[in-house]
């Protein structure tokens, strides 16, 4: 399944958090907030839980083909 | 005023009472400022404090590592049983130790892990409630706020039948080494007094769940340790922070959102016809007037904040309630507005030490908040009170707030 992810730049703080657990997927801005690199070599799953360790659920994944939203789930959206 | 900010004064009494005003002068006069009292600068604007904290390689957060370096070894003596376990919270640590703590505790405190612990932290606000509605007051710190905060963070750790007033009673006497009137003569035994017997309360408790594991915070810390991840001292300092941070913060939040709520009765009205805006007034909330007004950092390396140069070694005090009201970064930032969005606020601070407990503060605060609206009226300060807050530069602390209103 192809899938898109984006970080949400009203919402990240610059943990860092996303960046420990997908160092190849995540970098730093300028900004010191959260840019993807890229989702390849990363499955879906892996993506949803690192989405669900930010403190922020500023990171969305969604499945490319239908636009369905992996995470977050619509309770978490503030 | 003026003379005010010349004088550097961080703890008078109208700068405690009301930090806003205070602030928003020093943020038009100077955003980055040498005061001369404390030693060392104040930043009170939005964009300097933000890249100030998310910046770990330049700013450290070593705050045992600085405040040895100060005191003669007579000092260090006395002071032995607090560096022993606060040299160890992740707070106070820097990358890479305080990463792989953080990454390895990170897990239970996610938006979506804390869902877990809403229904109890419904049933206390509810009974709470109960026991208040029809006499048509209460006093919110105590009768509301107090409890849920602390039933949240004993189930955390596994621990729910821990004393409660104990527990409180050495958390006060260890906030006094760092947060109160540095004049306090004794504050230094005190404190000590306060982590040894805190200390010497959870660790049969460790002991225990090393023997007969669970699924609780403690275990988990215990797993990490038995496969050599992070030490004991780690395991025994981040249980005493989190009994320590993890409930006056959320109490204050709790009475700092309600006296913001009664001051906008619109809002309240607002929040009571629309209860589908909680989070984001809770978010307003903490933003407007958080529980958390500013945390420290020492310059790593000569490093430019602003337009000023700071050098190795001098200390930084991050303004979180300054910059939380810059108008360069909110509009109208001195306006309660529960509908604001996006209102990426510092209140939690920002970077690699952003609370950890943010979620499940988020998560307890909107129970409350919630409960509170469902079922009295927006609360009016009785005449003969008066609002007073503990002196202190780092916590936003109303002693008590004692309301009238009536059931609905
Ligand atoms: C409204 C309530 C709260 C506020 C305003 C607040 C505020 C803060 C702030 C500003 C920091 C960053 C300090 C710094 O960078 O120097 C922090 C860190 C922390 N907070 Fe909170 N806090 C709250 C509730 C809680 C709760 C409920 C817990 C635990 C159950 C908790 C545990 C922690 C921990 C462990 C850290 C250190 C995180 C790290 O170093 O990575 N806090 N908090
Ligand atoms: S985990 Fe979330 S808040 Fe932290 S850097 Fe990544 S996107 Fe930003």
């Amino acid at each position: 399944m192809g899938i898109k992810v984006t970080v949400n730049h009203n919402r990240c703080v610059g943990s860092r958090l996303c960046v420990g657990f997908l160092p190849d997927a995540f970098k730093l801005n300028g900004q010191g907030q959260s840019e993807l690199i890229t989702t390849g070599g990363v499955n879906a799953e892996e993506f949803v839980q690192t989405a669900g360790q930010c403190p922020q659920s500023a990171i969305k994944v969604e499945d490319a083909e239908t636009g369905e939203v992996l995470f977050p789930p619509a309770e978490l959206e503030m | 005023m003026e003379a005010l900010i010349l004088k550097d004064d961080l703890m008078a009494p109208e700068v405690v009472a009301d930090p806003h005003t205070y602030y928003r002068k020093l943020r038009e006069s100077e955003r980055v400022h040498w005061n001369e009292r404390w030693k060392g600068w104040v930043l009170t604007g939005y964009k300097e404090v933000v890249d100030v904290l998310r910046d770990p390689d330049h700013f450290s957060s070593d705050r045992m590592g600085y405040l040895e370096n100060e005191l003669t070894p007579q000092e260090r003596e006395e002071i032995a049983p607090i560096f022993k376990v606060l040299k160890y919270w992740m707070v106070f640590r820097d990358p890479p130790s305080h990463t792989v703590l953080r990454m390895l505790l990170n897990k239970l405190f996610t938006p979506t892990a804390v869902e877990r612990y809403r229904p109890m932290v419904r049933k206390i606000v509810q009974k709470a409630l109960d026991k208040v509605v029809d006499r048509g007051k209460m006093e919110v710190v105590h009768d509301l706020a107090y409890d849920i905060p602390m039933s949240v963070v004993l189930e955390l750790i596994g621990a729910p039948d821990l004393d409660r007033e104990k527990i409180k009673e050495w958390s006060e006497a260890i906030g006094v080494f760092f947060f109160i009137k540095a004049d306090e003569p004794r504050r230094r035994e005190i404190a000590c007094e306060g982590i040894t017997s805190l200390v010497n309360y959870i660790e049969p408790l460790i002991v225990h769940r090393r023997e007969h594991p669970g699924t609780d915070m403690i275990s988990l810390l215990i797993a990490a340790e038995e496969a050599g991840q992070i030490t004991y001292n780690d395991v025994l300092g981040t249980c005493v922070l989190l009994i320590f941070g993890g409930h006056e913060t959320t109490m204050n939040l709790i009475a700092n959102g309600t006296l913001a709520l009664m001051q906008d009765s619109d809002q309240w009205t607002l929040l009571h016809k629309k209860p589908e805006l909680i989070k984001k007034a809770v978010e307003e909330l903490l933003r407007f007037d958080g529980s958390v007004k500013s945390t420290v950092r020492w310059a790593k390396e000569d490093v430019m904040v602003g337009d000023k140069l700071i050098k190795k070694g001098e200390r930084l005090l991050v303004s979180l309630s300054g910059a939380n009201r810059d108008p360069l970064q909110f509009t109208a930032p001195d306006k309660l507005d529960i509908t604001r969005d996006p209102n990426l606020h510092v209140a939690f601070a920002h970077g690699i030490h952003v609370c950890l407990g943010a979620s499940l503060a988020r998560m307890e605060a909107e129970e409350a908040f919630a409960g509170m609206i469902k079922r009295i009226s927006c609360p009016r300060l009785p005449e003969d009170a008066y609002l007073n807050y503990y002196p202190s530069v780092v916590h936003r602390a109303l002693k008590n707030l004692p309301v009238t209103f009536h059931k609905l």
